[in-house]
């Protein structure tokens, strides 16, 4: 086709299947479908692109006609992009220990009923527990010749706690999502636990902002990187010049035992077997000894900018594919949690995760914890509630000084430019200096 | 909006529903849009994609089912799915769906002269572009985006609605130094946005906001944009209106009817009839007819918002605010056009905190209303000048309390996705500096 330099399609078909329960009733539950396809197509000046609901897939004559239409619409661009040299390959999805599909959806409700019944305790005004399940075969061909398909399934569950004394309501939330299988058998303890911390909450203490000592559990460092450096190091904002970390390759930004990683091959949550663009996922180390090493790239922004890794093209399903992590960590160090503690002496410690925000451009993050304690004399003492962290991620990277060697990943989902993906983020515990802490509460 | 000449597989459909269920409803929707991209100051991408999606919901002896496709082709198995959904579902009181008002009228928010071509998101592009150029900040990245859906709602009582909507948007980012301006506009019609001034204020901020000095950390009386105020309200204080969280424990303001929740010079309504807005609607998403709801007046809590499967469960009425996201799962509560009133006044000619926007107001403690945001184009403000930025703070607070500290509101509204906001004058707000 005239014109034409490369195109790619994406069709992606499946299911979702969902329960929500919300204080023992079952409020829904059931299938739905989708069929949905993108087909890029890359011309002299630029993409022009063709997102198709309900795709049937065709060759030939039709075929030909939706690359035209795909190529009309790059009349209006004036971009002269270039595709990088990208290695190939698929790795093998994981096995799954036990397919949801062989659950009937009868099973599954009563069990997720199970792990709602057991937020039950004294002071809990309302339980909520959602199931999501997420089948996708994808098949990914270009104008190259490479061609992919493979299917995933994706599930996990979350339970809310709602505790309330007086006019004070305070919540408890857990979640667990999985690509290795069903995975709603005994988690009756992550119930009760966020039942637990929703009470507990209401007796914590609003925390006092300021400046401090802060231990950071593995869920929340593992946010921490990926706010404060994560999205700073996609490719695609590097090349728009709205990342503070743009040409700064080989300059030091933390101290030596400071490794952050992104790695789409871990069989994490955020585990790709092909990248959206038919590129082979791989490791790559972000920053490697407190050094910025590597940035995460698609084939454009790897052409664009270099200094990185391709193979980081993520998409929703009929979504054009964009730089974005998946399972994002900080290596660990050798330091034990006892150590990290009592280094720490006086501070505090925040735990669990309420997401987080960065602008990049800026280079100025914040995220807030689920709840906290004050750290005294290395030992948590009071609870605390709604603790935020900001800072700066050129100089906040120095304050990681210790790393402990308790590494957890947690599952999740990152939005970026209106698509959530499934991600995973970890670290082991790590004690930081000088951190911003935001918190209403006065002395 | 109109009365829809009967499409065959939705009639067919209805019918095969009949047989095994109480009621049922078809919400479809088809629609074209098309998008440009900037990448600095060239378009890089232009997209164009087609949509279709079919909801089904039966209700059956008080059991809701819902499925839904991307194929109407297909709708005999997503009937099917729905009804399995039924069977797994608690059964509730159920006051039916509502059944036909006839009433022919235009649709509100359907511009006939919108063209869903790129070459006109290339244009809007350009006009951004020119404004931007006003102020010495560059351009990272930038967006255009025209749309035209048609939607059709249709029940087994005989209510047969179909709708047309357009929205065109424009947004822009820029950047100066190390010193970030973002700004966007939208509508449901082509002559209400304004793409020049949407890159004149994105690269002012970027470079007005460029040398920032920290503040010390204290009590100060602060400005909320109505960016900013749309941040906090919509994560934490509009759903706490909800009669869903109110019923089920997860509503702060549950027993705050009849009471003080806000300055007595603040109001909120949700009004679906307001001319020219984005949200305006006859019709609720059950087909429900629409009427102005007042949910504070002067700062008294005197409503909660209920769709009809909430309403007949806790022997309340719909309020016909019913709300879809889109063709998926099942209506939800929500609104249309939300509207923060009260006396307009001036409120920056005396020193204070404005706040353009804030970084992370989705992590705010939703139940009990805590937050604290990174501040985003925060300066200090006189005689309605923006004076000196501030590089960075953080604001602390709650989102409930703040509320009784409204010194006032501005004479200017703002739409800000379905919250129609005036900027908001808080006195003493805890700020955290650095």
């Amino acid at each position: 086709m005239s014109g034409i330099s490369y195109y790619d399609l994406r069709h992606v078909t499946g299911e979702v299947t969902h329960i929500d329960i919300d204080n023992s009733v079952v409020e829904s539950a059931g299938t739905s479908f989708f069929n949905k396809a993108i087909l890029r197509v890359l011309t002299g000046t630029g993409w022009g692109i063709l997102q198709i609901d309900n795709y049937t897939p065709c060759s030939g004559r039709t075929f030909d006609e939706l690359l035209e239409r795909a190529a009309r619409l790059a009349r209006i661009t004036e971009e002269n992009v270039r595709l990088g040299d990208v290695p190939r390959g698929q790795l093998a999805v994981p096995p799954l220990k036990e397919d949801p599909r062989d659950v009937s959806i009868e099973e599954k409700s009563s069990l997720l009923a199970e792990i709602e019944k057991s937020a039950t305790l004294p002071g809990i005004v309302n339980r909520r527990a959602g199931y999501i399940e997420r089948t996708e075969q994808v098949r990914f061909a270009d104008s190259s010749g490479n061609e992919y398909s493979y299917e995933m399934s994706r599930s996990g569950f979350n339970v809310l706690a709602v505790a309330s004394r007086n006019d004070n309501v305070q919540m408890g939330y857990e979640r667990e999502h999985s690509l290795d299988g069903f995975n709603l058998r005994h988690q009756q303890h992550l119930g009760k636990k966020a039942a637990e911390i929703a009470i507990a909450l209401l007796d914590a203490t609003a925390a006092k902002g300021g400046k401090m000592r802060v231990v950071l559990d593995p869920e929340l460092a593992g946010v921490f990187a990926h706010e404060a450096v994560g999205h700073a190091s996609e490719g695609d904002l590097i090349q728009e010049g709205s990342s503070v970390l743009k040409g700064r390759t080989g300059e030091r930004i933390g101290n030596e035992f400071l490794s952050i990683v992104d790695d789409p091959s871990f069989h994490g949550f955020g585990f790709d077997p092909v990248d959206a663009e038919g590129v082979a996922v791989t490791r790559t180390e972000i920053i490697r000894r407190g050094v910025i090493n590597a940035f995460l790239h698609s084939r454009e922004s790897l052409a664009a900018v270099g200094n990185g890794v391709a193979g980081h093209a993520r998409a929703m399903p009929g979504e054009p594919p964009l730089v974005r992590m998946s399972n994002t960590f900080i290596e660990n160090g050798d330091s034990t949690k006892e150590e990290i503690f009592a280094e720490c002496k006086n501070g505090i410690y925040l735990a669990g995760s309420r997401g987080g925000q960065v602008d990049p451009g800026r280079g100025v993050f914040q995220f807030n914890a689920e709840y906290g304690y004050l750290v005294k004399d290395g030992e948590c003492t009071k609870m605390v509630r709604d603790v935020s962290l900001s800072g700066d991620i050129l100089t906040t990277l120095h304050g990681i000084v210790l790393c402990g060697n308790d590494r957890k990943m947690s599952p999740g989902y990152c939005g970026k430019g209106g698509q959530s993906v499934p991600v995973s983020d970890g670290a082991p515990h790590i004690l930081l200096n000088d951190a911003v802490v935001g918190g209403s509460g006065v002395d | 909006m109109r009365w829809l000449v009967a499409v065959a597989w939705i009639e067919e459909l209805i019918r095969e529903a009949e047989r095994s269920v109480d009621e049922a409803e078809v919400y479809f929707v088809e629609g074209t849009s098309v998008s440009a991209d900037l990448k600095k100051k060239k378009v890089s991408l232009a997209t164009r994609s087609q949509d279709c999606g079919l909801g089904i919901r039966t209700i059956h002896a008080g059991r809701i089912g819902s499925s839904s496709t991307n194929d109407p082709g297909q709708w005999r198995e997503c009937l099917k799915a729905a009804i399995a959904s039924g069977k797994l579902a608690t059964p509730q009181e159920w006051e039916g769906l509502p059944g036909p008002e006839h009433q022919d009228s235009p649709a509100l928010t359907f511009d006939d002269t919108m063209k869903i071509e790129p070459g006109v998101a290339r244009a809007l592009l350009d006009q951004m572009i020119e404004g931007a150029s006003n102020h010495p900040a560059e351009i990272t990245s930038g967006s255009a985006g025209l749309s035209s859906i048609k939607v059709t709602l249709a029940n087994s009582h005989g209510v047969r609605i179909a709708d047309r909507h357009t929205s065109v948007s424009v947004s822009l980012e820029a950047i100066h130094g190390q010193s970030t301006g973002f700004e966007y506009d939208h509508s449901w019609s082509f002559d209400r946005i304004d793409p020049s001034r949407v890159g004149e204020r994105a690269t002012f901020f970027a470079s007005e906001s460029a040398g920032g000095k920290d503040i010390p950390t204290g009590d100060y009386p602060v400005l909320l944009s109505p960016l900013a105020y749309a941040e906090l309200l919509g994560t934490v204080f509009v759903p706490a209106l909800n009669g869903r969280n109110v019923h089920a424990g997860r509503s702060k303001l549950a027993q705050s009817l009849s009471k003080q929740v806000a300055d007595p010079g603040i109001s909120m309504y949700d009004d679906p009839h307001l001319p020219g807005a984005a949200g305006s609607t006859r019709y609720d998403a059950e087909g429900s007819p629409t009427r102005r709801l007042d949910l504070i007046r002067d700062g008294i809590l005197c409503a909660f918002v209920y769709d009809i499967r909430t309403a007949s469960r806790y022997g309340k009425k719909t309020t016909a605010s019913a709300v879809r996201g889109g063709y998926g799962g099942s209506p939800s509560i929500g609104h249309h056009n939300f509207v923060v009133d009260g006396k307009r006044d001036t409120v920056d000619d005396e020193r204070v905190l404005y706040v353009h926007t804030v970084i992370g107001a989705h992590t705010a403690n939703p139940m009990s209303g805590e937050f604290s945001v990174e501040l985003a184009n925060a300066f200090w403000m006189e005689d309605g000048e923006f004076q000196a930025p501030i590089r960075s703070a953080m604001l602390s607070g709650n989102v409930f309390d703040l509320h009784h500290a409204i010194a006032g509101l501005s004479q200017k509204t703002r739409t800000v996705g379905s919250l129609i906001l005036p900027s908001v004058k808080l006195n003493k707000q805890h700020i955290i500096g650095k």
